[in-house]
């Protein structure tokens, strides 16, 4: 089964979609990105990701190929808009403290019951993000899922001895713990990144690794060099899930069909991330016309049969951190 | 109009201000994690008109021994923006305030996160700035412990003129989608932030839309006089622990006399001290109600409670039926500190009957009664210059809420005290304090 992302935006994948509406300023309001997201669901996608431009952007370059503002914020509000599709937002190692990060994807994490992801940006230092990581999954470890007993007669809200200080000391952080927010519905978010040749580090402690916009081959030997990154974490091929961008040119939903499969197939890719050139109006198209296609030929749910975008996603809950006690 | 009407927040705590409220019948155990919860609350006050809803903050658990912690219901909640994110597009009105360290976050980052909420509630968000006090916190992010309070607040002051900074980086219309010139964004109405202090460089424009409240609303809760001068100077509105009348109008006279200094005016900012409200269709039943919750607190957390106020490391050496041990009268004796030794003194109270006394309300004016003793002592209050508003805290949720919404709201509307309709949309608007425009910044960079 393939599994497929929605990149979100405003206005769509083309630099000048925005063009098309023009001074339509509703377009960057919750509710039409809300819509969006609706009609992804609509069609059984896995998740919708938001980028996050911020960082890289120019002092006065508002380009709108981002979402209209900060994406947790907005993946929570799509939360509550939302039941089933995964919400996966952008967010930068450099950008926040680890405990901070670590407690609002978790957060978001309770509030989409399960259904939260982080794309993880690093910060070009590859030694201080591998302790990042480490740091913020031991906190989102910080309690056993049985932990909350909730025993009003005893007066026993938690067991003591299922909470777990961290007490992480390293060259470039210096966290407690524990995490001062409840255990996530599916183990842990899920953590995803795209994959350059300098951080084939992260890439390896990810769940999902989406592939840069480039050719086949590139792919190819992109992926060989994931699996030897991998392999030295103990960890295989079938642990993480690999995507690569689809844009859905004007073409029948045949020909996209046939081009996702043979990519597919031709670098061994477990799905894409559709880039839609405009929206809504390309997510429409592609769920109302695409999405079926694929179904027809079996390689795509037709309705969700999990609650958890790692249960879309067909990974299994991740393995808790070994404790010494 | 409104300057005769006082201004209400709703404070949320998973099942209620009380240590002991997640176990009474009435209270969802697992509140804290149940979204739907939360959103209840919010549509709860929003049909009272309440001007906003609040959500505390600590960036760790709140008490280290686990065994002590593992009685009480505080060391884990949703964190406060994502879970206003999620209440900002579940209600259409009420303001949404949130607590957020300036200690322990980057002004840019924080800045464009309340944006962002502001974007979604369409401007209604407020941020609440602390500095954070607790040693829990500090080493949640640094290996050298919490910072003095004086290196605290310098940072936070520098801290909120950057994120000021960043919100005035852009002008109301600055987007204007002109596909024609092709023109996305009014360079004209953009003004990169170049902030180079003693403790952040921030540069860049905010990546959204201006808040439509011109700017996300301010909150302090300072106790200091570093504190209150901070809030003097960026305030909208400050939350205080007030509990006698006395120390309600010292507060207050105190904070407004700072006002002039930073050129504003008393209307300026808002005082609204917490409450802690247990009502009863009858005393006796509000008193009930209050024996009801006390009975339920653990001793071990009550005594850990009381022991943090009195900033002693333990109590529980000391017979619980006890009086208080004898203690050092240090020069930082603090005022709350010597409120618990006279209090009992004076009415010869034992440590556990000093803790559930202290426990139940966490230290805030606690009122018991029915819903015309309750306005009668908030009017009071308000009549008499100690408070423009009240920051309600319901030792239970829902009920807590359910019955000051249903039985002493009323009563004050019934009094004119309080609003039967928004009058606008924004937070701001609804508060009656100023929407800033874009023009300090846009003189200085002119
Ligand atoms: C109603 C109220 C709510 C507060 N909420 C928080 C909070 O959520 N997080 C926090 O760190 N401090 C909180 N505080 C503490 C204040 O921000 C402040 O630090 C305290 O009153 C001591 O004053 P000082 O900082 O000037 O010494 C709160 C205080 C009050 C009165």
């Amino acid at each position: 089964m393939m599994h497929i992302g929605l990149s979100l935006t405003p206005f769509g994948h083309y630099p000048t979609a925005w063009r098309a509406k023009d001074g339509q300023l509703d377009a960057l309001d919750f509710s039409h990105m809300a819509a969006q997201v609706k009609q992804a669901e609509a069609g059984g996608l896995d998740f919708v990701l938001l980028a996050d431009s911020f960082g890289q952007r120019p002092h006065d370059d508002l380009s709108p190929l981002a979402v209209p503002f900060e994406p947790t914020m907005l993946v929570s509000a799509l939360a509550t808009a939302t039941r089933r599709i995964g919400l996966i937002a952008t967010a930068a190692t450099h950008q926040h403290e680890p405990y901070n990060l670590a407690r609002r994807f978790a957060s978001l994490d309770l509030i989409g019951d399960g259904r939260t992801g982080w794309n993880v940006i690093g910060s070009g230092d590859p030694e201080r993000d591998r302790e990042y990581l480490a740091v913020v999954s031991g906190l989102w470890d910080s309690w056993e899922d049985d932990a909350f007993v909730y025993d009003k007669a005893q007066g026993r809200f938690f067991e003591p001895d299922k909470m777990h200080v961290l007490n992480h000391k390293g060259a470039h952080f210096a966290v407690r713990g524990p995490l001062n927010v409840n255990p996530s519905p599916q183990g842990r978010p899920v953590i995803s990144h795209v994959l350059t040749p300098g951080t084939l580090d992260i890439a390896a402690r990810a769940d999902v690794v989406f592939l840069p916009e480039t050719t086949p081959d590139t792919w190819k030997a992109l992926a060989a060099s994931l699996v030897e990154h991998l392999a030295a974490l103990g960890r295989q091929r079938q642990d993480v899930r690999l995507l690569a961008n689809i844009v859905p040119s004007i073409s029948t939903a045949a020909d996209i069909a046939d081009q996702m499969q043979e990519q597919a197939k031709a670098a061994g890719l477990d799905g894409f991330v559709l880039l839609p050139p405009s929206a809504p109006e390309g997510v429409a198209s592609f769920v109302d016309e695409v999405v079926p296609e694929l179904r027809r030929r079996g390689v795509f749910r037709h309705a969700y049969d999990a609650t958890t975008l790692r249960g879309h996603l067909d990974l299994p809950r991740p393995a808790r951190l070994e404790r010494a006690s | 109009m409104s300057a005769d009407q006082m201004k209400l927040g709703a404070f949320l705590m998973a099942g209620g201000h009380h240590i002991a409220a997640w176990r009474h019948p009435d209270a969802h155990a697992d509140a804290g994690v149940d979204i739907s919860h939360f959103i209840q609350l919010a549509q709860t006050a929003e049909r009272a008109k309440f001007d906003m809803i609040f959500i505390e903050d600590a960036a760790a658990i709140r008490e280290r021994n686990p065994e002590i912690a593992s009685q009480a219901a505080r060391s884990t909640s949703f964190e406060p923006l994502s879970l206003l994110a999620a209440l900002a597009v579940n209600t259409s009105h009420i303001g949404l305030v949130a607590t957020a360290s300036t200690t322990y976050n980057e002004p840019y980052g924080l800045a464009r996160t309340f944006a962002a909420l502001d974007q979604l509630s369409g401007g209604r968000a407020g941020w609440n700035l602390v500095t954070s006090a607790s040693d829990l916190e500090a080493e949640n992010f640094v290996s050298s412990g919490l910072r003095p309070h004086g290196q605290r607040y310098e940072r936070a002051e520098e801290f909120a003129e950057a994120a000021t900074a960043v919100w005035d980086s852009v002008d109301d219309g600055a987007y204007i989608l002109d596909a024609e010139r092709d023109i996305y964004a009014d360079p004209a109405k953009l003004h990169p932030v170049d902030h180079r202090g003693t403790h952040f460089i921030v540069t860049g424009v905010l990546d959204s839309r201006r808040s439509p409240q011109g700017r996300p609303l301010m909150v302090q809760a300072g106790a200091s006089d570093v504190g209150k001068d901070l809030a003097a100077r960026t305030a909208d509105v400050v939350f205080s622990a007030a509990q006698t009348m006395g120390e309600a109008q010292a507060f207050y006279a105190d904070v407004k006399a700072r006002l002039a200094k930073f050129g504003r005016q008393a209307d300026d900012l808002k005082i609204m001290p917490g409450v802690s409200p247990i009502v009863g269709e009858t005393e006796s039943e509000a008193r009930a109600k209050y024996d009801a919750l006390q009975e339920l607190i653990p001793d071990q957390v009550g005594v850990a409670l009381l022991a943090s106020y009195l900033s002693l490391k333990d109590l529980s050496a000391h017979p619980l039926d006890g009086p208080l041990p004898d203690m050092p009268q240090t020069d930082g004796i603090q005022s709350r500190q010597q409120l618990i030794i006279d209090l009992g003194r004076r009415e010869n109270l034992s440590i556990r009957q000093l803790a559930r006394h202290f426990a139940g309300a966490r230290g805030h004016w606690q009122l018991i009664g029915t819903p015309v003793q309750i306005a009668d002592a908030l009017e009071e209050r308000f009549r008499c210059k100690a408070a423009d508003g009240f920051n309600v805290m319901p030792p239970l949720f829902p009920t807590g809420l359910d019955d000051f919404v249903r039985l002493v709201v009323p009563e004050l509307q019934r009094r004119g005290l309080f609003r039967t309709e928004y009058e606008g949309r924004t937070l701001r608007e609804n508060l009656g304090v100023r929407t800033p425009a874009r023009s300090s910044s846009a003189e200085r960079t002119a």
